[in-house]
């Protein structure tokens, strides 16, 4: 049996991951995944088939799943309005159908 | 007439030398769209065995070294560390087309220091065989945090005086001030500086002269020349990125390398004069001023600054700065070095 819940995906730059993590636990989230990336976007290509001398300009993309929308919203409303001014990144929002809704 | 063909002669040979030739390598294998890449992972190692290296034997000197020697060189650097960013926020940070944090962001990332430039003047310098003193490396963090924190200082009070004049209500969220300490704390844990102030306690405090004979010291010269080519073929990809802003950043960053150089020349040749700081220590920093960081730098900035735009103070020190410190302004040094000091 599945019960629906919210999935916010952010993706933006790695220098600004901890401040993000830190909203997302304030918001009450009992957790997020993190995957480092590549691609492009308006700022331009950022490579994942070469190093990259600057770590903290790659983009991550973040990934939490909460019971409910409002929770949902509050962090990515944070995000957006906190650090999308001068940061790259976008948020985004899904309906997600989970298992064992208790640990969300 | 004669100096002078000697130190253009001086000059030339140091483009044949093997860490030029690398950078210039990898610049090269860029431009024509190699595939070949080096590991993330291996570049990230590589930064680390160099200052590791570098770090222990600034270490194990220091314990033997007069610490009142340290002094005027470590002042030297701060000053040059200030100065450049003053200068810089004076003269490109007002040029048109220029916005102000840019080019703040862009003349602190110029005063704070590039760890593979420093590691490819030490090569050079044993080479000529030109001593200095070891712990002369360990002035980096004091010419590197000091210009770091006057640019982000700069900048955010430049960014709220702005405000200020803005009209009521935009400016009610943006009130922080800006805080010293963090900025030199986020710095000293950048990975460049950790791994050489880990280097340094280790070989003050302890005795690690035999891992670093057999191990640090063997693989440096190998691990830098792989370490060119990654910053050749980096220099290469920012520069398409720099093209996208002012063309006064390059102007910048063609200029600036070797005016603060010469100015840390000449701040170490008075401390030479006055208090015996070697040759050798005299040109590995001016090279350091010369230097412009690519490293540790720009996520400070960037987090420090972040109105700034990075394709600005990235590509002016990535795709111009380093190449101009490392192929013209480590053999310009060393070339009036050999002038100056006769060697």
């Amino acid at each position: 049996m599945t019960s629906s819940a919210t999935k916010v995906t952010i993706v933006s730059e790695r220098v600004i991951l901890d401040k993000i993590t830190a909203i997302i636990e304030a918001a009450g989230a009992t957790g997020y995944t993190v995957i480092e990336g590549g691609g492009k976007g308006s700022h331009g290509v950022r490579t994942t088939d070469r190093p990259s001398v600057v770590k903290a300009l790659a983009i991550v993309k973040i990934e939490i799943v909460v019971a409910d929308r409002e929770t949902a919203e509050k962090i990515a409303d944070a995000v957006n309005e906190k650090y999308f001014k001068h940061y790259s990144g976008i948020v985004y929002l899904e309906r997600v159908e989970i298992l064992r809704p208790q640990k969300f | 007439m004669e100096p002078l063909l000697d130190f253009l002669s001086t000059f030339a040979v140091q483009f044949q030398k093997p860490t030029l030739a690398f950078l210039l390598g990898g610049m090269l294998i860029a431009a024509l769209g190699s595939k070949l890449d080096v590991p993330d992972a291996i570049y990230r190692f590589i930064i680390f065995m160099l200052l590791m290296k570098v770090g222990i034997g600034a270490g194990m000197e220091i314990r033997e070294a007069n610490f009142f020697d340290l002094l005027a060189p470590a002042l030297i650097s701060v000053i040059v560390g200030v100065v450049i960013v003053l200068t810089g926020s004076a003269t490109l940070a007002r040029l048109p087309g220029v916005r102000r944090e840019d080019g703040i962001a862009t003349s602190g990332l110029f005063g704070a220091v590039s760890a593979s430039t420093l590691a490819a003047a030490m090569v050079l310098l044993e080479e000529e065989e030109i001593g200095f003193e070891a712990w002369v490396p360990a002035l980096y963090p004091f010419m590197d945090i000091p210009a770091l924190v006057i640019a982000i200082v700069l900048a955010n009070l430049y960014l709220q005086r702005t405000r200020a004049k803005a009209p009521a209500g935009q400016s009610a969220a943006n009130g922080e001030r800006v805080r010293v300490w963090p900025i030199v704390v986020d710095s000293l844990r950048g990975s460049a500086l950790s791994a050489l102030l880990l280097g340094l306690a280790l070989g003050l405090l302890t005795q690690p002269d035999r891992v670093f004979e057999t191990f640090y010291e063997p693989l440096f010269r190998g691990l830098l020349s792989v370490l060119m080519l990654i910053m050749g073929m980096e220099a290469w990809t920012r520069l398409m990125e720099l093209r996208r802003v002012a063309h006064w950043y390059a102007v910048y960053a063609l200029v600036a390398p070797p005016t603060h150089g010469l100015i840390a020349f000449g701040l170490g040749y008075v401390a030479h004069l006055t208090t015996g700081f070697s040759p050798g220590g005299v040109i590995l920093l001016a090279v350091i001023a010369a230097s412009s960081s690519d490293i540790s730098g720009p996520p400070t900035l960037r987090a420090g600054i972040p109105s700034a735009n990075p394709s600005a103070f990235i590509g002016s020190s990535t795709a111009v700065g380093t190449p101009i410190a490392i192929a013209v302004c480590i053999p310009l040094f060393l070339a009036l070095g050999q002038l100056v000091f006769g060697l």
